[in-house]
C-alpha cells in the first residue's frame, strides 16, 4: 500500500524519527518524575509509620502493655492518620482501630506491608484505600501493627501519571500534526524544483525555481539551480548559435571568393587581362576567411572547455603594458591620442594567451571606431568589490544605453556577427574569454559628447578577485 | 632544400607537396608515423612537416622518438587542435614551430623556410649583416652605410628578426608569435604599424627600400 505522498516525505520520516527519539526521552524522564515522586511519598509515609511504631514501642517498653492500650486508645481518638492494632501473641486482636491485621503469615520481628483499608466517603459510599502498614513482636511477645492510609498520596501520583500520559499523547499528536506541516512546507518548496528539474529533463530549459524571497536554504538552492540553468542555456544557445554563426560568417566571404575565381578563370580562358589582380584578391578573401575560421574556433574551444587553460598568477598591468607597446603606434598612426593607465601591484589568475587576446580585440574594435582626433584610454584597476578591471575607453559613437545589455548578450551568443556586418567575432571572443574566466564583457558610455567626437563606449573586462 | 612531409591526409599533402616543389624544395612523404620513422631514419632532411594527429605513431610520439635517437632536423607540426596547451606540448616534444589548420600556404612556405635557415645559423653570432645594414646584438646598435639609426627595443628585436630570416617571406603571424610572443591572429594593422615605423627609421633617406612588402604573405628583408 503507497502511503498519502505527504507521509512518504523524508521531512515526514525525519519528524517519525524525531518524535520517537523524543519519546523516548519524553518516557524516561517520566519514568523519573513517577519514581521520584511516588517513591518519595512512600518513602515519607514509611518514615512516619516507623517513627511512630518507635515511640509506640517506647512507650511499651517503659510502661507495659496497659499503657500501650491506654496509649492507642488517645492515639486513635485523636486526629491521628495512623491506624492501630494490638495482638496477643496468637495474632488475636486486643484493641485497636481496626478489626483485624492486614498481615496474613507472619513470622519476622518486623513485617511491612501494603494493604487495602476500607473507608467511607463524604456521601456514605465505602470506598477502599490503600494503605501501609508495619507490623512488629513486643518484648513481651505482643504484636503491634502501625498502618497509615495513603490514599491521598496515592491519588497524588496517578493524578501525576494522568497528566504525564496525557501530556505524552499531546506531544504525539502534535509531533504528527507538525511533522506533516513541516512536510508539507518542505514538500511544497520541492515541488517547484522537482517540477523545474523535470521540465528540463524533458528538453524545457526556460524553467526556472521561483525564489520565495525567504532567504532560507530552499532559496539557495532554488537559485543555485536556476544560475546553473542560466549558465547552460547561454551554453546551450552559444552552441547553437555558433554554428549558424560560422555557416553565415564563412558563406558571405567564401561566395565572394568563389566568384573572384571564377571570374579570373573566364577572363584566363579567354585569353583577357591579367588574374593576377583577381588572384591577390582572392588570397586576402582566404586570410579574412582563415581570420573568422581562427576566431570561431577559439570561442567554440573555450566554451566547450568551459574554462580557461592552464591558468596562471600574473600582474595585470605588466599584460597591459605589452598591448599597448602594441597598439599604441597604430592609434598613433590613425591620429588618434592612446593614453594608458595602470594601478600597481595587482595579480589576475587566467589564461595570459587568452587575456592579451581579449585586451587586443578590444582595442581593434576601439580603433576601428574612434575617428581621427579621437582619444583611446587604456586601465587597469581593483573595482572596491577586489574585481581586477580591464577597461578601454573610447570617443566613437558609443553604443546608445538601450542596447548595451543586448548587445553584450548577443556578444555573448555570438550573433553579433549576423546584425553587425563588420564588426567580426573580436567581442564575442572577449565574452568567451570573460566567461571562461568566470568574468564578464560590460559595456558603459564613454567620455559624452565632445564637438564630434563621443559620446564614446567603454568596455570593461572584469575578472574575478584572484582566490 | 630536402623536406619530408608526414600526412595522412593525402590530399593536404599533395597540396604541399606540389606547393613547396614549385618553390623549389624536394619532398619526400610519409602518410603515418611509422612511415615518418622509417623515412626520417633513413633520409637527410633540412625540415620535417609533421602533421600531430595520424594513424599508428602520432606526430608528437615520431619527434620524441627521433629526438631520442639525436635526430636534430627542424620540425614543423601541423595541429587541426589550436589550444596553448597542444601548443606547448608539441613544443616540448622536439617541435620547433606549430601551424594550426586551416593555414595560408604562404605561412607554411614562410615556417619552413625559417626553420631551414635557423639551422645554417646555428652558431652564436655577434654581428648580424644584411647587405648595408649591420646589427650588433651586443653593443645593441644598428647601422646602414655605417650612419647608426636609432631603434625602440621593439624595433630592435623585430629588425634582428628580419634579419635573421633576410631574404625570406616572414609573416604576420610569425613576427608576432616571434616578437611579441603571441599566438593570436593579428589585426593586419596591428603589425604592419610597426613595420611601417621601423621601415621609416632603416630606408628613409636611403636610395634603395630594403624591407619590402610581400603581398599575400607579409615581409621580406632584403640585402
Amino acid at each position: 500500500m503507497r502511503l498519502p505522498r505527504i507521509f512518504r516525505t523524508t521531512p515526514f520520516r525525519l519528524t517519525l524519527l524525531f518524535l520517537a527519539l523524543f519519546a523516548s526521552a519524553a518516557s524516561a524522564f517520566l519514568a523519573y518524575i513517577y519514581v521520584a515522586t511516588a517513591g518519595e511519598a512512600r518513602r515519607r509515609t514509611d518514615m512516619e509509620i516507623t517513627r511512630e511504631m518507635h515511640s509506640l514501642v517506647a512507650a511499651y517498653d517503659r510502661a507495659g502493655t496497659d499503657a500501650l492500650n491506654q496509649s492507642l486508645i488517645e492515639r486513635a481518638a485523636s486526629e491521628r492518620p495512623f491506624l492501630y492494632l494490638l495482638m496477643n501473641k496468637d495474632q488475636k486482636p486486643i484493641s485497636g482501630s481496626i478489626q483485624e491485621s492486614p498481615v496474613e503469615k507472619f513470622n519476622g520481628p518486623i513485617q511491612w506491608t501494603s494493604f487495602q483499608v476500607t473507608d467511607q466517603d463524604s456521601q456514605g459510599h465505602t470506598v477502599k484505600h490503600p494503605a501501609r502498614g508495619l507490623q512488629e513482636r513486643l518484648s513481651g511477645g505482643q504484636i503491634l501493627f502501625v498502618g497509615a492510609d495513603v490514599g491521598a498520596d496515592e491519588a497524588y501520583v496517578n493524578k501525576i501519571v494522568r497528566a504525564l500520559e496525557g501530556a505524552g499523547a499531546l506531544v504525539i499528536v502534535l509531533g504528527l500534526a507538525f511533522g506533516a506541516l513541516f512536510s508539507r512546507n518542505v514538500t511544497r518548496s520541492m515541488v517547484g524544483l522537482t517540477e523545474v528539474v523535470d521540465a528540463v529533463r524533458n528538453g524545457d530549459l526556460g524553467a526556472r525555481a521561483k525564489v520565495r524571497g525567504t532567504r532560507d536554504e530552499f532559496d539557495e538552492l532554488a537559485s543555485g539551480v536556476n544560475e546553473m540553468l542560466d549558465r547552460l542555456e547561454r551554453s546551450m544557445a552559444g552552441h547553437r548559435h555558433a554554428g549558424d554563426a560560422i555557416a553565415h560568417d564563412l558563406r558571405s566571404p567564401l561566395t565572394r571568393l568563389r566568384a573572384r575565381l571564377e571570374a579570373a578563370y573566364l577572363d584566363v580562358e579567354a585569353g583577357r587581362g591579367d588574374p593576377t589582380q583577381a588572384l591577390a584578391q582572392a588570397l586576402e578573401d582566404t586570410d579574412g576567411v582563415l581570420k573568422t575560421f581562427g576566431a570561431v574556433l577559439s570561442i567554440a574551444r573555450l566554451q566547450a572547455a568551459g574554462a580557461a587553460p592552464d591558468p596562471v598568477l600574473f600582474d595585470p598591468a605588466e599584460l597591459a603594458a605589452d598591448i599597448s607597446e602594441l597598439y599604441e603606434p597604430l592609434c598613433e598612426e590613425k591620429g588618434i591620442d592612446f593614453a594608458a593607465e595602470f594601478s600597481k601591484d595587482l595579480q589576475v589568475r587566467g589564461n595570459r594567451e587568452f587575456l592579451a587576446q581579449a585586451l587586443a580585440n578590444i582595442l581593434d574594435n576601439a580603433v576601428k571606431y574612434t575617428p581621427k582626433g579621437g582619444a583611446i584610454m587604456l586601465r587597469v584597476r581593483r573595482r572596491s568589490s577586489g574585481e581586477i578591471e580591464f577597461s578601454v575607453t573610447d570617443t566613437g559613437p558609443g553604443v546608445p544605453d538601450d542596447d548595451r545589455d543586448r548587445v553584450v548578450e548577443r556578444f555573448v551568443r555570438l550573433e553579433n556577427s549576423r546584425n553587425q556586418p563588420g564588426a567580426g567575432l573580436g567581442l564575442s571572443l572577449v565574452a568567451a574569454v570573460a566567461e571562461a574566466h568566470r568574468g564578464r564583457l560590460e559595456l558603459a558610455e564613454g567620455p559624452g559628447k565632445v564637438g564630434e567626437l563621443g559620446p564614446g563606449l567603454r568596455v570593461a573586462l572584469v575578472l574575478p578577485r584572484p582566490a | 632544400m630536402r623536406i619530408l612531409i608526414v600526412e595522412d591526409d593525402r590530399e593536404a599533402a599533395d597540396a604541399m607537396e606540389r606547393g613547396l616543389t614549385e618553390a623549389g624544395n624536394s619532398c619526400a612523404r610519409a602518410a603515418d608515423g611509422e612511415e615518418g620513422l622509417a623515412a626520417a631514419r633513413d633520409g637527410e632532411f633540412d625540415v620535417m612537416i609533421v602533421d600531430r594527429m595520424m594513424p599508428k605513431m602520432n606526430g608528437v610520439q615520431l619527434i620524441e622518438t627521433l629526438r631520442r635517437e639525436g635526430d636534430q632536423t627542424p620540425v614543423l607540426f601541423l595541429s587541426a587542435l589550436g589550444e596553448v596547451g597542444d601548443r606547448v606540448a608539441g613544443l616540448q616534444a622536439g617541435g620547433d614551430d606549430y601551424l594550426v589548420k586551416p593555414y595560408a600556404f604562404a605561412e607554411l612556405i614562410a615556417r619552413v623556410e625559417a626553420l631551414a635557415r635557423r639551422r645554417e645559423t646555428g652558431s652564436v653570432q655577434t654581428l648580424l649583416r644584411v647587405g648595408e645594414l649591420e646589427m650588433d646584438l651586443i653593443g645593441r646598435t644598428v647601422s646602414r652605410q655605417g650612419k647608426e639609426i636609432d631603434l625602440q627595443p621593439r624595433e630592435f628585436q623585430l629588425l634582428e628578426f628580419m634579419m635573421r630570416h633576410a631574404g625570406q617571406s616572414v609573416t604576420r603571424t610569425m613576427l608576432l608569435e616571434k616578437v611579441w610572443e603571441y599566438h593570436f591572429d593579428p589585426q593586419t594593422n596591428v603589425i604592419d604599424v610597426h613595420i611601417s615605423r621601423l621601415r621609416s627609421k632603416i630606408d628613409k633617406g636611403f636610395d634603395r627600400p630594403m624591407l619590402q612588402t610581400v603581398r599575400g604573405a607579409g615581409y621580406r628583408l632584403d640585402a
